[in-house]
């Protein structure tokens, strides 16, 4: 269950720091910097840079992320911007345009 | 999954503007305005730095800033609120403390005196009656609304000025 959650209809202008897990569902602009799992679900709009443990993206991406563990983007995502993770896999119906870097 | 309400946890920060038509539970840190449609609750350990504006809000945490409501504003126990508060209903429990200007009422007329200056940016709340005290360019307002308050002020700590100046003219003098 995470803690912090961004409901649809909510928008954060600026920048987000914390421990716990977060959830988006809504839009955010800015930064975003978690050290445990990111979700952004369908529907909700990010244009934020995301350093995160791990990332889950079902919903719009524009922004650089770094992830300590991995990154998932689900079938009907949108993400542009550059990926950097150990772990990275798109699903078959993702939109992705930006770099994969896996650390090798 | 129930994303209808919106939570900033515990040790969440966020910088910036948060805004929507929707609730939003406030139990970390926000340093910018709050403006939504709905219910803004601050809970105990809750933390907000700048204005609150939503249909209802209830705070028993810390808020350093105006609060407006549409409906009403409920300063449970455990809240501290520097700022001026707002709404057509307005509610301070025992345990609340509150300093700044409430005004109840469906009028949506500006507070009487001048806005207040956005000494908000620094968040902790224990640090307000400093920050409020080093507002030279506004000395009426200690005399017309926070009259009462005014004696109970710690005085400015001129001391470390002092010895700064004195310091300074003895090198002058020196050279």
């Amino acid at each position: 269950m995470a803690s912090t959650v961004i409901g649809a209809g909510i928008t954060i202008e600026g920048e987000i720091t914390t421990d716990e897990d977060v959830v988006v569902a809504g839009t955010l602009r800015g930064r975003l910097s978690a050290k445990e799992g990111v979700t952004i679900e369908h529907g909700a709009t990010v244009e934020a840079d995301v350093v995160s443990g791990s990332l889950v993206v079902g919903g719009a991406l524009t922004g650089n992320v770094t992830a300590t563990e991995r990154v998932d983007l689900q079938s009907g995502s949108r993400v542009i911007g550059n990926v950097k993770a150990s772990r990275v896999t798109i699903a078959d119906g993702a939109q992705f345009k930006g770099n994969v870097d896996m650390d090798v | 999954m129930a994303t209808n309400v919106s939570v900033i946890g515990r040790t969440t920060r966020v910088r910036g503007r948060v805004t929507g038509d929707v609730d939003l539970q406030v139990s970390g840190f926000v340093e910018g305005d709050i403006a939504v449609g709905g219910d803004v609750t601050v809970d105990g350990p809750g933390i907000v730095g700048a204005n609150v504006r939503g249909r209802r809000l209830v705070v028993r945490g810390a808020v350093k800033g105006d609060l407006v409501g549409e409906e009403a504003v409920l300063l449970e126990e455990g809240a501290r609120v520097v700022g001026d508060v707002k709404a057509p209903r307005i509610a301070i429990a025992p345990g609340a403390l509150v300093r700044g200007f409430v005004q109840t009422g469906e009028g949506d007329a500006a507070p009487a005196r001048a806005p207040r200056a956005q000494a908000a940016s620094r968040a902790a709340p224990k640090g307000a009656p400093a920050a409020i005290e080093t507002r030279a360019d506004k000395p009426a307002a200690h005399l017309s609304g926070a009259n009462s308050a005014a004696p109970r002020r710690p005085p400015p700590p001129v001391v470390p000025a002092l010895k700064k100046a004195k310091g300074q003219i003895a090198k002058k003098k020196e050279r």
